[in-house]
């Protein structure tokens, strides 16, 4: 017996390093994310004008219709929007990354383009198209006297989900399938599967670390985004249930706070489910530097029924930005299927002052991704390659970012540290470093899946190869794992970075000045007034393409970077 | 347990290269558990300097675990594990100097065949120069030196195993572990790499473990064997005093194809009688002790049919299957209710029987052995 | 990680440094850029050597954010425009109080006072309630332009109107208001339910009634004035018209307690009341009613001017105080009884409509009956307006000690009231038109 506590023992130590880390990376989340989160969300367990802990809210939650309807109705569109974004992502990540196929990267860079949709002028563009009364129901309307309700009710909520949420299954599911050693497929041919059974049976089971990444992503920010249901005026869903307490009734009342604590619960719990699943399996794919799944070519009629697919998902997904594009050129568009009549005015009002904007979105997306990142890296590296106790939990306090409206957290950082005063009386809430913080806290749980995803797939072998050659821990994560995870950590950052871009919820809350903004902050400022929706239009291109270019020089470097690893060519 | 170093045993002795700068390795009382599973028993053994040991055993039988264990990839939950008379056990992977080589060969993919090779040198700081140096002999000793500058993803599997071996031995280390090295490569190359890693070993004179599933291999190139079963060894010896000696029927039926007859002790007329079935029965010699679960053994090759004459027991039976392996017939022969193989050396002309016939297996009483589980 | 922190520490450094110029004075505000544009330039040009910084927020976020960092203000000015939330920062604390140097600003615009009378806060512009429609969308369905609440119960207006929820916008909140103090809590709220009958949506923001009705989402909005005013003014095709019944209020501005650069925030407020600050209200884009009367002069032709438009004159008497007391109480009902049950109040009215189209030109008294029932209980109220301001029910909202339950039951017992009422109205009107057919 004493054998056996010696054996756990041994196993349960750590290097100092990793030790470090891990209180380095539970400092971070204590002071950035947890303790501002909970000097709000403690409210959920007091009894509303006294300070006595309770949980008797959380009995009045499950009693009220409306939250346990709210409660099953966002269950309902979450896990529908996972199945529709898997429709949409899936053959766009196979035909890109298992076929030669032209512009395969430009597919990349545009399907990421949903996910980086501005707020507020992407609900009008979507209206302005898809809309009761927009430009796809007028014409219907029109010439067969009949709409479609592509936007009304649940379903609604639902058909933009998954148009704005598919590319995280599609930047998953693609990076997992370059990883795929060709083998695996070969073998599978030669054992005479071939075509849809092959993906099915093979590919799409190798793929499923980055697919169950990419989908619970998916449901669980579809599960707590307020903005869509709000956009369509589903307010019967929890995540616009809590929002629109926590901003109307106020801080003081506890059932905002009871619902985000059930969001975050949720949340975690969908984020772990899909981590059981993985468990005991073993989906290292990059064992004996396989170059990923080999490039086949395509028969006319493959191709002919590969680009018409792409092209359809692409215009479904991109509507939104063609809408916007238009909007930024339109002079008044009312009522009609197209706007009344074009002009550059919009371009013009917004270019002097947008170089600020893009200025501070730059520096800030960018920060936050890389602090995004190398967290994500470390806590990924910590669960998959440590024993160290409580690596877990950082792993879970991570992911709860996801489940924590932006409005909490600002409120949260503005509580915590706007007490605390630099020497010359600023105080530190107000530093736009703190933007960064909380952009990166907002962000990190994207980041992370993709570093957790990548580094699922490296072979343990090829970090003890390098331990056994007589690299260290620290030296073996910087000459082997790094550069091997390096396609997942960018695709984390391209992530983190994009949706950091254009976030607006905690920015608002805690943006001190107009030489500060964001990109964002501009665009809620513009649409507030009739005259500003043009502009902010213009406003809303810049940033999408802004991103974009990002987006496409990463995808670019990813490319390279699989390219000098492996193709037989 | 002490089998001297240098024993006469042909491909060792053929070079018989010095012994100086190779290392000893000493494994004492180790027991390994994961969780609730005991993988590894009281392991004990010594592995002599400039040896070429296998660990030899069916998947699953713990020996790849005590390979990682003297790598550092694993860890014991009791026991001593010295290289060179150093205590290896408390000490970090990358601060063994045991040089591995994976299964799956584990070269990096984002690394050139040269950089792969020159990593392990670059922890140690060597200078660039020297570095450089290390790498071009290295490679150039497994004859991978015009492939200097492709990526592991452009090489044979062939020329992968090479380059992890290059890239193992290029850092001098005190011994070589090798798991399963060739076990990706087709049946071909295996014979020729065997070879060659034998010839490596011998240059280099390094301690060398070989892990190894396949008996072919491990008496191949090898000077000792530990059969491993369950966790435990079974025996340890040479590959030879192995096949002819097995110390048990796992063993046994391990290394090579045995013959095994089931039967019961009997005793008549105070003869003590080993009865397979109730017609056949075979005298036991004095000094063997028959036990319930003791079986009868024999090699194919070592039995004959009766008319080659000779001396030795008589068991009755008839031809059930004939096979041509070239330089021997082997044939399938029923006796009682179990087959067993009888290996018999072609000369061109014989005749050779045919199924259905009669027939006596003759077994010398020197070639049976008596084996429990 | 070296190069992170450097990179990190300098740009914290440079974010901080546009701080410490003096003459810097900082407004948190709920106006848009629009807005708050043409007041930056026009108060820097003229006053040389002060900066106005904006910081755009939501009225809600705005007072959360002054609430928050109250222990140590950097904000000079509040600027908005429901009254309430002003209120609400006065009651914090969280305001100084100043005398404007302005000479000539009337005590009242409509029956509002404009000012706080402990001059903590100050209007600088007057804002009319009212109907805006698309005239396209009006066309193309056949409407008619409403002009009064009234109208708007009317069936051929079903699906077709939009209104912010009174618990999301000050402004809307102040509509409601007026309509309960105007015909009376229950009559009120039966006018509010039959309206709600035509909604298609109720909007999260105030912005998001204009925004539907400029876009030809929605037909009809319920809207303040100047979003009206300036949809026109930016070219949509939009028509607006106040109704006989309701008010108008000013927009606020307050200077912040212990605000750092206190001086600069007087002489911003100073500058709004003054004639060319209440000009910029008349720009196409702002396009509010100026408080100082003497501004009128300069304003376009057609320009509303509540001084002396009759329809303003008639504007009913605004109770404050009785505003404030059940402000929450207001609110959460529009939700519960509105708002979360659209789909069954939308339901229940359509069947009234279905109902009460049969029985034109028929003389059946049953199912007049059974309409004028299934009326009733849409209309019907779970309590009284003395009740709605008794402190077992506002404490429920602030967690006072004389609540005898909590909101979320409160709400709970409200929605189920509603629901069942709906439910019965929609199955009389139902047998009504059975009888009819």
């Amino acid at each position: 017996m004493t054998n056996l506590a010696i054996g756990r023992l041994r196993r349960f130590s750590a290097t100092p390093g990793q030790m470090a880390v891990v209180l380095l990376i539970a400092a971070f989340l204590l002071a950035f994310l947890l303790v501002p989160a909970a000097t709000v969300i403690y409210v959920a367990f007091t009894e509303k004008g006294t300070s006595n802990l309770t949980l008797v809210n959380f009995l009045d939650f499950f009693r009220n219709d409306l939250f346990v309807r709210s409660f099953w109705n966002s269950v309902y569109v979450s896990s529908l929007s996972v199945v529709w974004a898997t429709l949409f992502a899936l053959p766009l990540a196979v035909i890109t990354t298992r076929f030669q196929f032209r512009g395969a990267m430009l597919i990349q860079t545009l399907g990421f383009l949903p996910l980086i949709m501005p707020p507020f002028v992407g609900a009008v563009a979507m209206q302005l198209l898809f809309g009761r009364n927009g430009s796809v129901n007028l014409l219907l309307d029109q010439h067969l006297g009949f709409k479609l309700p592509f936007m009304d009710g649940l379903n609604g909520v639902v058909f933009v989900q998954s148009l704005h949420y598919f590319p995280f299954i599609l930047i998953n599911v693609s990076n997992s399938l370059r990883q795929i050693d060709s083998a695996m497929e070969e073998a599978a041919q030669n054992l005479g599967s071939s075509g849809f059974r092959l993906f099915r049976r093979i590919i799409f089971p190798l793929a499923m670390p980055g697919y169950l990444a990419g989908a619970s992503l998916v449901f669980v920010k579809v599960f707590d985004d307020l903005a869509t249901p709000l956009l369509l005026n589903v307010k019967d869903m929890l995540a616009p249930q809590a929002y629109l307490r926590v901003t109307s009734i106020g801080l003081a009342d506890p059932m905002g706070y009871v619902i985000s604590t059930i969001l975050i619960a949720v949340s975690i719990f969908a984020m772990w489910a899909s981590v059981a699943v993985m468990r005991g399996r073993e989906y290292s794919t990059v064992q004996r530097g396989g170059g990923g799944l080999a490039r086949r070519k395509m028969k006319r009629g493959e191709a002919i029924l590969a680009y018409g697919a792409v092209t359809l998902v692409l215009l479904l997904v991109l509507s939104p930005h063609i809408g916007l594009l238009l909007l930024s050129f339109a002079t008044i568009w009312s009522f009609s299927p197209l706007p009344d009549g074009y002009t550059m005015a919009n371009y013009g009002r917004v270019i002097g002052e947008s170089s600020i904007y893009i200025k501070n979105t730059l520096i800030y997306a960018s920060l936050a991704g890389l602090i995004d990142v190398v967290l994500g890296g470390a806590i990924a590296y910590l669960v998959l390659r440590t024993k160290i106790i409580g690596r877990a939990w950082l792993d879970w306090a991570a992911m709860s970012a996801l489940a924590i409206p932006g409005v909490v957290l600002g409120i949260g950082y503005l509580r915590t540290y706007y007490g605390v005063t630099l020497p010359d009386g600023t105080p530190l809430a107000t530093l736009s470093i703190m933007l960064v913080l909380a952009l990166s806290v907002r962000r990190l749980p994207y980041a992370l899946r993709a570093c957790y995803a990548a580094m699922q797939q490296i072979s343990v072998s090829l970090e003890e190869a390098a331990e056994n050659l007589g690299a260290n821990k620290r030296r073996t994560v910087r000459r082997i794992v790094l550069p091997l995870m390096m396609g997942g950590i960018l695709a984390g950052f391209v992530t983190s970075f994009s949706t950091a871009a254009v976030e607006l919820s905690a920015t608002l809350m805690l943006i001190q000045s107009n030489s500060e903004a964001p990109i964002a902050y501009g665009l809620y400022m513009f649409m507030q007034s009739p005259a500003g929706r043009g502009p902010g239009a213009a406003l809303g291109v810049i940033a999408v393409i802004l991103v974009a270019v990002c987006t496409f020089a990463s995808h670019y470097v990813i490319e390279r970077s699989q390219k000098a690893m492996g193709a037989r060519k | 347990m002490t089998v001297k170093f240098k024993e006469p045993k042909m491909a060792q002795t053929r070079d018989g290269a010095a012994v100086a700068g190779a290392r000893k390795i000493e494994i004492t009382n180790v027991n390994v558990h994961y969780g609730e599973l005991h993988v590894l028993k009281d392991i004990n053994l010594e592995i002599q300097p400039g040896e070429f040991f296998a660990f030899l055993g069916p998947s699953g039988c713990g020996k790849t675990t005590l390979l990682r264990l003297i790598a550092g990839f694993n860890n014991a939950s009791s026991g001593d594990v010295r290289v060179g008379g150093q205590d290896i056990l408390a000490m970090p992977p990358w601060k063994r100097d045991v040089g591995m080589v994976f299964q799956s060969y584990a070269l990096w993919p984002h690394l050139s065949v040269a950089r792969n090779v020159a990593f392990g040198l670059e922890e140690r700081k060597l200078p660039r120069d020297e570095v450089a140096r290390r790498v071009k002999a290295a490679l150039e000793l497994v004859g991978m030196g015009h492939l200097a500058d492709r990526r592991p993803s452009q090489l044979s599997g062939g020329q992968q195993q090479r380059v992890a071996v290059a890239r193992t031995i290029a850092i001098e280390p005190k011994v070589l572990l090798l798991d399963e090295p060739l076990s990706n490569l087709d049946a071909k190359m295996r014979v020729q790499v065997r070879r060659e890693l034998r010839d490596l070993q011998q240059r280099l004179n390094l301690t060398t473990i070989f892990v190894t599933h396949d008996q072919e291999e491990a008496n191949a190139i090898c000077d000792r064997i530990a059969v491993f079963g369950d966790g435990r060894i079974q025996q340890v010896g040479r590959p030879m005093d192995l096949y002819e000696r097995p110390a048990s029927l796992f063993v046994a039926n391990f290394l090579g194809t045995a013959n095994i007859l089931d039967g019961e002790l009997v005793t008549v007329d105070g003869k003590r009688l080993f009865k397979v079935t109730d017609t056949i029965s075979v005298p036991v010699p004095d000094g063997v002790t028959i036990s319930p679960g003791t079986r009868l053994v024999f090699r194919p090759q070592h039995a004959s049919l009766e008319d080659a004459g000779g001396q030795g027991v008589r068991l009755p039976g008839r031809v059930s299957n004939i096979e041509f392996l070239g330089a021997s017939v082997r044939y399938g022969v029923m006796v009682g209710t179990s087959e067993v193989l009888i290996d018999v050396p072609f000369q061109s002309g014989a005749s050779v029987r045919t199924v259905g016939a009669d027939v006596n297996v003759l077994l010398p009483s020197d070639c049976m052995l008596w084996l429990a589980e | 990680m070296k190069k992170l922190t450097a990179v990190l520490m300098a740009s914290a450094i440079a974010m901080t440094a546009a701080h410490a110029q003096g003459g810097t004075v900082t407004v948190v505000t709920s106006f848009s850029k629009d807005v708050t544009d043409p007041f930056k330039a026009a108060f820097e040009a003229a006053n040389p050597g002060y900066a106005l910084e904006v910081q755009n927020k939501n009225t809600n976020a705005g007072v959360q954010y002054l609430t928050e960092t109250k222990a140590n203000n950097q904000t000079d000015l509040f600027w908005a425009s429901a009254p309430d939330a002003f209120h609400t920062l006065k009651a914090n604390q969280l305001l100084a109080s100043f005398v404007p140097s302005v000479e000539g600003l009337p005590e009242k615009v409509g029956s509002y006072d404009v000012n706080d009378p402990d001059g903590f806060f100050f209007g600088f512009a007057a804002s009319g309630y009212g109907i805006m429609w698309n005239e396209r969308y009006i066309k193309a369905n056949e409407l008619a332009a409403p002009a009064e609440w009234s109208d708007l119960k009317h069936p051929q207006y079903y699906d077709h109107v939009v209104m912010a929820a009174p618990s999301r916008s000050g402004t809307t909140h102040l509509t409601v208001e007026t309509i309960l103090q105007g015909e009376g809590w229950d009559a009120g709220w039966g006018t509010l339910k039959s309206v709600g009958g035509n909604f298609q949506q109720v909007m999260d923001r105030s912005f998001g009634v204009p925004d539907a009705v400029n876009s030809g989402q929605a037909g009809i909005g319920i809207v303040i004035d100047f979003f009206a005013f300036s949809a026109q003014a930016s070219g949509f095709p939009v028509g607006f018209s106040y109704p006989s019944v309701t008010t108008v209020v000013p927009a606020n501005i307050a200077i912040v307690a212990n605000a750092p650069n206190h001086d600069g925030a007087e002489v911003f407020v100073n500058f709004l009341l003054s004639e060319p600050g209440q000009e910029v209200l008349l720009e196409p884009t702002i396009r509010r009613l100026p408080i100082n009367p003497a501004t009128y002069a300069k304003a376009p032709e057609g320009f509303p001017n509540p001084y002396e438009d009759a329809r303003f004159q008639a504007m009913i008497n605004f109770n404050g105080d009785l505003s404030s007391a059940r402000s929450a109480v207001v609110d959460v009902l529009f939700d519960q009884l509105i708002t979360f049950q659209l789909d069954n109040l939308k339901a229940a009215t359509r069947a009234v409509h279905a109902a009460e189209a049969a029985l034109v030109g028929k003389d059946n008294a049953e199912a007049g009956a059974l309409i004028a029932e299934a009326h009733a209980l849409i209309a019907a109220m779970p309590f009284d307006h003395e009740q709605a301001v008794s402190p077992e029910i506002t404490d429920a909202f602030t967690g006072g000690e004389n609540k005898t339950s909590r909101q979320s039951e409160l709400e709970q017992a409200w929605a189920t009231f509603a629901a069942e009422n709906y439910a019965a109205a929609k199955a009389k009107a139902e047998a009504a038109l059975a009888l009819l057919s």
